[in-house]
């Protein structure tokens, strides 16, 4: 006779069968990733290459041959291939990440060395390449640049979000053609973009370098990020909400503004954040349509006004060491506002998935 | 006796040393457990499987019948946080033994899943090569090759004059049926199908069922179905697999197809088969 | 309300998207055809040898204004950018989707994302400063080793503000843009057309080259020419690490001579002659016509590929 209840079991450790290693195994492993970097290292003490050149053409063939010889013999010839796979991905992920990493950490380790608290709020007023660390900031900068990204967004996210609903919203009939130039756009160098806003205005007369026109060519370069997130955004919006809306009678703008637009409120922030990590260090635009002061300046409309970028890019040409200290400290300032606008993003996206 | 999970460990090690099981048994699964993280949804199963017959796994949704089939080629592993305890003996070796590749093992046990899944990229004829290419092997005939397996899919009348056409322009049934000549292509010891035809419409299931009844003239087969008219009509021996409300999955009855059907041992069997839940 | 004011207020909220759509698809040639109108001087002076003459003089009557070797360099480094760049992002795309524990892909792809934020000004200081001694020394090892082959030829006793230095640098610039877009074709091919490939027998590195490159290749090629474009039109971090020699340098990458058209727009700007100010608007003509060239191509290989996987 059948028992009527099973038992619940408790998994026992080790429940991966598939996990366990046979003796033979372990011992072909352990030798195919020690052997071919004490190679390497050996080689590295008596020939006199530079390191990156051993890891390419002597730790790189010895680690592949290695783990080609220990799959062969505890795989046969089938985990030849996926041995080399696993030691190419490996390998070039690492350089990637050191790469990366070494980005990351040199902008940290250089910028705290430089970066104070006046530099965070003092201008540069009195202040040359030559003087010491102790006196002056990038605090006009990080004004300047505030300014200016934000005006640039001022432009671009209501243009971007209006392309986003005529092709999200409308039955227009150049949808294809639209979404196709927008994308295009994205392409487009940061220093055409800065030509074409000089050309238009300053050498035809029409207006002085001043912060405003570099709003226009940032919002230029901003443009096809917030267009194409907010249409992934909006079109993620399930159509039965608007359908839900509009058969109670609601027109489509109030649909819109009233349904639609809260619906992917995070998601939208998200775009115009994505849009502002965009712009916020970019340098060439810049150059051409402002001039970068040494003092404050709370007007982006007219005369010069410093931003971070052009900061970082006037210390490092002057070819001082104070000046490249300033310029890590800058860049260190630039990078924290880009990983706070990441941060936040994160935190939106997040917050939707929930 | 309390069973605990060293107790099954202490089992499956006992199990190893009989080396000796029914010769009749191809495959042989013996008190196989799963758990998904920490929670258990299979538990103690042992059935055999002898040579070239067809066994039916019925069972309503959730009672791990498929989860099963998935243990038998070493498929389970893939799914993250997967666990297992118990043997699978394919002709008398333990498959989760240590120093098996799982790879030889797919390559002796096919499988047909439940979505029809031809590769996209490529043509009619490359879907059945394609398991030769997967695993760099070479063939010397591969017209023959192919025209074989799409006739013993039964499809081939339908596709003969378009094997250069890519494999998304066929109909679902086609499809799945394409999916059966490409695991025939390795010439498979096992075949096990996870309800391959609750996609499909009557007429493609009708021809599906006739093709599983000629292949098992040379190859074990092990079928997961929701249909138990299909499980009649096609299978030699049924397991019926139930999980009820807090227990993990586990087989109530298993034997002969005939007399599981018409004379069940077990009252829950006799529910189901005869439609009462499930 | 009545339904006529239902009508308006709607027809002006669509009047008003579509005024956005079609001021943006002119932007585009807005840009294009202004720059033109005020480099129309240069073009017409200059000639087709704008284009095939290496020479930028300034001082003669007029001027003599020719991009042949900025345009060479700026091809030259984005194509040896791409030769570093390409089979890094792919490893490092497998990497996150196929090998990696979700829980440090979850971490590298957000990495990955900020990494593509990272600003050309920020890899311009760190290319100058921590990656040019470093790629310097691989140089003079190649030099050194191989420079029987014409490519590793450097008869300079300087290493720095070689092609091939700007090359690593703009190849860290496009890693994580193509790492990022590949990353997302490659999630996106089909997990059952993986089930079904393994339980054919398949390994790892067959499902890679069967299944998810061929799933994945256009959409991958479409993250490269994005990469291609933003490489092109880089201008900053060139700036910082490339010598620019108005001198033709095809293939000696080791070599510190190279050219690049945004960069030469950078460094002429500040002191130019009114004609030279044009002739460097004409040469963002050409740069943006290159740019949006391979722009268009990978907008329509990208959208193309996305339509298909959607079906």
């Amino acid at each position: 006779m059948m028992e009527n209840t099973v038992q619940l079991l408790e998994r026992p450790a080790g429940a991966t069968p598939w996990k366990t290693r046979s003796q033979n195994f372990r011992i072909w492993i352990a030798a195919a990733s020690i052997l071919p970097a004490a190679l390497s290292y050996l080689v590295y003490l008596n020939a006199g290459l530079s390191g990156a050149a051993i890891l390419l053409i002597v730790f790189l063939p010895l680690q592949l041959l290695g783990a080609a010889i220990a799959a062969a013999f505890t795989r046969g010839r089938r985990g030849v291939a996926d041995s080399q796979l696993s030691v190419l991905v490996l390998f070039a992920t690492s350089f990637v990440a050191i790469m990366l990493g070494s980005i990351v950490f040199s902008i940290i380790s250089w910028g705290l060395k430089a970066v104070s608290p006046h530099f965070i709020y003092q201008n540069n007023v009195y202040v040359t390449p030559t003087t010491s660390l102790e006196y002056g900031g990038a605090g006009h900068a990080l004004i300047g640049s505030l300014l200016v990204v934000g005006l640039a967004t001022l432009i671009a996210v209501p243009l971007g979000l209006a392309v986003a609903v005529y092709l999200t919203e409308t039955k227009g009939r150049f949808k294809g053609p639209v979404r196709f130039l927008a994308q295009s756009m994205s392409g487009l160098p940061s220093i055409v973009a800065g030509l074409f806003v000089y050309a238009l205005f300053i050498a035809t007369g029409t207006a002085n370098l001043s912060g405003w026109l570099g709003s226009l060519a940032l919002s230029l370069l901003m443009l096809p990020t917030v267009v194409r997130m907010s249409e992934e955004v909006l079109k993620l919006v399930p159509g039965d909400l608007r359908s839900a809306a509009l058969a109670l009678g609601a027109p489509q703008r109030r649909t819109f503004f009233q349904v639609v637009m809260p619906t992917a409120k995070a998601g939208l922030i998200t775009a115009v954040l994505l849009g502002i990590a965009r712009v916020v260090g970019e340098t060439a635009p810049l150059l051409l349509t402002t001039r970068l002061m040494s003092e404050t300046s709370i007007n982006p409309f007219y005369g010069d006004l410093a931003t971070l970028p052009t900061f970082i890019f006037s210390n490092l040409t002057a070819g001082f060491d104070t000046g490249r200290a300033r310029a890590w400290a800058a860049a260190f300032l630039l990078l924290a506002v880009v990983g706070l606008i990441f941060g936040a993003t994160r935190a939106l996206t997040t917050q939707k998935v929930k | 006796m309390t069973i605990t999970g060293e107790n099954i460990m202490d089992a499956k090690l006992q199990n190893a040393n009989i080396a000796v099981l029914d010769a009749e048994s191809h495959l042989e699964a013996r008190n196989i457990h799963v758990w998904f993280k920490d929670r258990h949804v299979l538990s103690d199963v042992s059935l055999h499987f002898p040579t070239n017959s067809v066994t039916a796994l019925i069972g309503p949704s959730g009672c791990g019948k498929s989860t099963f089939l998935r243990t038998l080629n070493r498929m389970h592993e893939l799914i993250p946080g997967a666990g297992l305890a118990g043997s699978i003996y394919l002709d008398n070796e333990d498959i989760y033994a240590a120093g098996v590749d799982p790879v030889n093992i797919r390559l002796r046990v096919g499988m047909v899943f439940q979505k029809p899944n031809p590769f996209p990229t490529m043509t009619i004829k490359g879907n059945v090569l394609a398991g030769l290419r997967l695993s760099n092997r070479r063939t010397r005939d591969e017209d023959d090759l192919v025209e074989s397996c799409l006739n013993r899919a039964s499809i081939w009348n339908e596709v003969k004059d378009r094997l250069d056409a890519p494999a998304g322009s066929l109909s679902g049934g086609q499809q799945q049926r394409l999916c059966i000549a490409r695991s025939l292509a390795l010439s498979p010891e096992v075949l096990l199908m996870d309800e391959p035809c609750s996609a499909l419409d009557p007429g493609s299931t009708r021809r599906i069922e006739e093709t599983i009844r000629e292949l098992s003239a040379d190859m074990t087969v092990v079928i997961v179905t929701h249909n138990m008219q299909q499980a009649q009509r096609v299978s030699d021996q049924t397991a019926f697999f139930l999980a009820e409300e807090g227990q993990p999955g586990h087989v109530v009855e298993f034997g002969a197809t005939d007399n599981l059907f018409s004379a069940p041992n077990d009252p829950r069997t006799e529910d189901y088969v005869n439609g009462r839940f499930g | 309300m009545n339904t006529r004011q239902v009508a308006k207020g709607d027809r002006a909220f669509f009047a008003v998207s579509t005024a956005a759509a079609f001021i943006t698809m002119f932007l585009v040639f807005g840009v294009l055809i202004f720059l033109s109108i005020k480099s129309w001087s240069t073009f017409s002076a200059q000639g087709t040898a704008f284009v095939t003459g290496s020479t930028w003089d300034n001082t003669t009557e007029g001027g003599t204004f020719q991009i042949w070797p900025m345009l060479v360099g700026t091809v030259l480094v984005s194509i040896l950018g791409l030769i570093i760049a390409v089979p890094a992002s792919i490893a490092v795309a497998f990497f996150i989707e196929y090998v990696a524990p979700p829980k440090v892909s979850r971490i590298a792809t957000s990495l990955i994302d900020l990494l593509a934020a990272l600003p050309s000004v920020v890899i311009g200081i760190w290319g100058i400063f921590v990656l040019s001694p470093v790629a310097a020394t691989w140089s003079q090892s190649l030099s050194g080793t191989l420079s029987f082959i014409p490519f590793f030829r450097n008869e300079f006793s300087n290493a720095e503000g070689a092609p091939f230095i700007a090359a690593w640098t703009i190849a860290v610039m496009i890693i994580p843009i193509i790492t990022s877009v590949s990353r997302e074709v490659m999630g996106r091919v089909d997990k059952d057309l993986i089930s079904a490939a393994t339980a054919l027998g398949s390994t790892n590195f067959s499902n890679m080259r069967r299944i998810v490159i061929p799933t994945a290749k256009s959409g991958i090629l479409g993250g490269i020419l994005l990469g291609l474009g933003r490489a092109l039109g880089e201008t900053v971090a060139i700036f910082f690490v490339l010598n620019l020699v108005f001198e033709v340098n095809f293939f000696h990458i080791l070599e510190p001579k190279g050219g690049n058209v945004a960069s030469l727009i950078i460094a002429k700007f500040g002191e130019a002659t009114p004609e030279e100010l044009n002739a460097l608007m004409a040469a963002g003509v050409v740069l943006f016509i290159l740019t949006l060239v391979v722009n268009m191509i990978a907008t329509s290989i990208v959208q193309r590929s996305e339509k298909r996987m959607a079906s």
